[in-house]
């Protein structure tokens, strides 16, 4: 048995090793480019300071692109996900919703994104588009596997005092799967700030087309610069996330865990 | 022609239900989740229209299922279920009047723990209440009076604005009573609901459904795991072992009477029950 295992694990690794070679990925390579972080880094200190206004600007369209995206998408996936979940709903209905939802997340967004650049050419425009295509799919998905996870007896209390299915729906199956929501929405809002980052890179829109573009005439230290600003961003965003899940999520979780 | 005939029948029933004393009647019911085993077996029950009646038995007896033949949530499949002259089934539309008429509190009682007490309790009175309205959770001035009019019957007054998840134990039961005396009900199905309740908590709770059963002129049905609980407060109390209802007792005086056979006497029928304790 033991001697089995030493032998996945030993053909794992030679797995690594073989397939490594073949990609060309040589960890020499790494060491020896080490040295290039740091002529990055002084190239950032040459910066001109008003690059760092650019860069914000550019970060703010990034940040109410996935804004945008965020409502819409969260505003479409939400009768989506009602018309999703089993507990609610025939054979009919949930199948050929879920077989759309499927497939709305098969192309990651950076993907969606080149087929809106096709369609209403180059600019933000695109890159909300495919924020909103990701986050129908992402959301309506999470949130119908939450609503199906509602607990059954406050369905089966209120269902036999004989209301209507949207009676039910705004009294139970809503309030019982809120928390969850909220949750998911704070991290598809994170995970589309850092999605729209990447999107200029076809031409989207957002402070990924900065980055693209110096990075194409090797100005790595101001590529560098607007790299800096993503970064902070996103820590800040997520920082605030964990202080309104803290808030407002926690609170009623733990509420959910005393049990009658 | 065929069509006029059931209407009609359904009249006379209802003429001929205000004569009469039943609200529940089951004859010869069976019933079973899977077609092979039979949770419950040839039920004969009938429950007068304002009495307290009780269900008593062991986990797994049948007696939450009994409940869910009343309420509609699951069909016999043998046998006749009567409630108020109808067959009741929440998968039928046209039996929607009668499933407003019938407050069900589940043994988990259901409640929606992120909502407020008020909230909880106004969702009894969504019959009453238009879509619209109640999907923008618009409810008459009247609606919310009677509703904490309900509260305070129940003893939540100054808790109408308190989530459920911060109540005790205790509460939560009086919030799941208000919800069913908010639906304006005439029979009321509670399923275990002092079961986890201290002695003395479980009697509060007890006291504030039989007043309310008295001052709204309800009937009850409810099942206990306790036969001495249940003698105290029911009329009848049905005993249901293994599928099988074995008993139907009462306290009559201060005798507890079998008014199934008649053939036991009280020290027989208290014999049975060794492990609970006697009156």
């Amino acid at each position: 048995m033991n001697q089995k295992n030493n032998l996945i694990i030993g053909l794992i690794i030679a797995g690594v090793v073989v397939m490594s070679v073949n990609v060309d990925a040589d960890p020499r390579d790494f060491v020896e480019g080490l040295p290039n972080i740091g002529i990055m880094l002084q190239e950032i200190t040459e910066v001109d300071s008003s690059l760092f206004v650019t860069a914000l600007w550019a970060m703010l369209e990034t940040i109410e692109m996935a804004f945008i995206g965020t409502v819409v998408g969260v505003a479409i996936a939400l009768p989506l996900s009602l018309l999703a979940a089993r507990n609610l709903n025939r054979k009919f209905v949930y199948i050929p919703i879920r077989a759309l939802l499927a497939a709305t997340r098969t192309f990651p967004s950076i993907l969606w994104a080149i087929l809106f650049v096709i369609i209403v050419g180059l600019g933000p425009f695109a890159g909300v588009l495919a924020i909103i295509m990701y986050t129908v799919g992402f959301i309506a998905k999470l949130q119908y596997e939450a609503i199906e996870a509602v607990d059954a007896d406050p369905m089966d209390a209120v269902g036999a005092i004989g209301v209507s299915k949207l009676q039910l729906i705004r009294f139970v199956v809503l309030p019982e799967s809120a928390s969850h929501l909220l949750s998911q929405i704070l991290y598809i809002f994170d995970y589309n700030i850092r999605q729209t980052s990447i999107l200029g890179l076809v031409g989207a829109g957002g402070i990924g087309f900065y980055i693209i573009n110096y990075i194409k005439f090797f100005e790595y230290g101001k590529a560098a610069v607007f790299m800096v600003v993503v970064l902070v961003t996103v820590l800040i965003i997520d920082w605030v996330s964990v202080r309104i899940r803290d808030k407002y999520i926690i609170k009623s979780q733990r509420g959910m865990q005393v049990k009658t | 022609m065929s069509a006029t005939k059931p209407s009609k029948v359904k009249t006379l029933g209802k003429a001929f239900a205000i004569f009469t004393k039943t609200i529940v009647q089951m004859n010869d019911i069976s019933a079973s989740y899977d077609s092979k085993n039979y949770v419950l077996k040839d039920i004969r029950m009938s429950v007068d229209r304002g009495s307290n009646y009780a269900i008593v038995g062991q986990s797994g007896s049948g007696k939450s299922t009994l409940l869910r033949l009343i309420n509609g949530m699951m069909n016999p499949s043998k046998g006749k279920i009567m409630v108020d002259y109808q067959t009741p089934s929440t998968s039928d539309k046209k039996f929607k009047s009668l499933m407003h008429k019938i407050g069900y509190i589940p043994q988990n009682l259901g409640l929606i723990k992120n909502s407020t007490v008020l909230e909880n309790i106004l969702i009894g009175a969504l019959p009453r209440v238009g879509g619209f309205n109640s999907f923008f959770k618009r409810f008459s001035d009247l609606e919310i009076d009677n509703a904490k009019k309900i509260l305070k019957q129940v003893g939540l007054e100054g808790k109408a604005e308190r989530k459920v998840y911060m109540l005790s134990g205790g509460e939560k039961r009086r919030v799941a009573i208000a919800r069913a005396l908010v639906q304006k009900p005439e029979i009321i199905l509670a399923d275990e609901i002092v079961s986890e309740l201290d002695h003395v908590t479980a009697r509060e709770i007890m006291d504030v459904l039989a007043e309310a059963q008295a001052t709204m002129n309800l009937t009850a049905i409810m099942v206990h795991h306790d036969l001495q609980l249940a003698l105290e407060y029911a009329d009848r109390v049905a005993v249901i072992k293994e599928g099988e209802k074995i008993l139907e007792i009462g306290v009559e005086g201060d005798k507890i009477v079998d008014f199934q056979s008649g053939n036991y006497t009280q020290r027989e029928i208290l014999e049975m029950f060794s492990g609970e304790p006697e009156e």
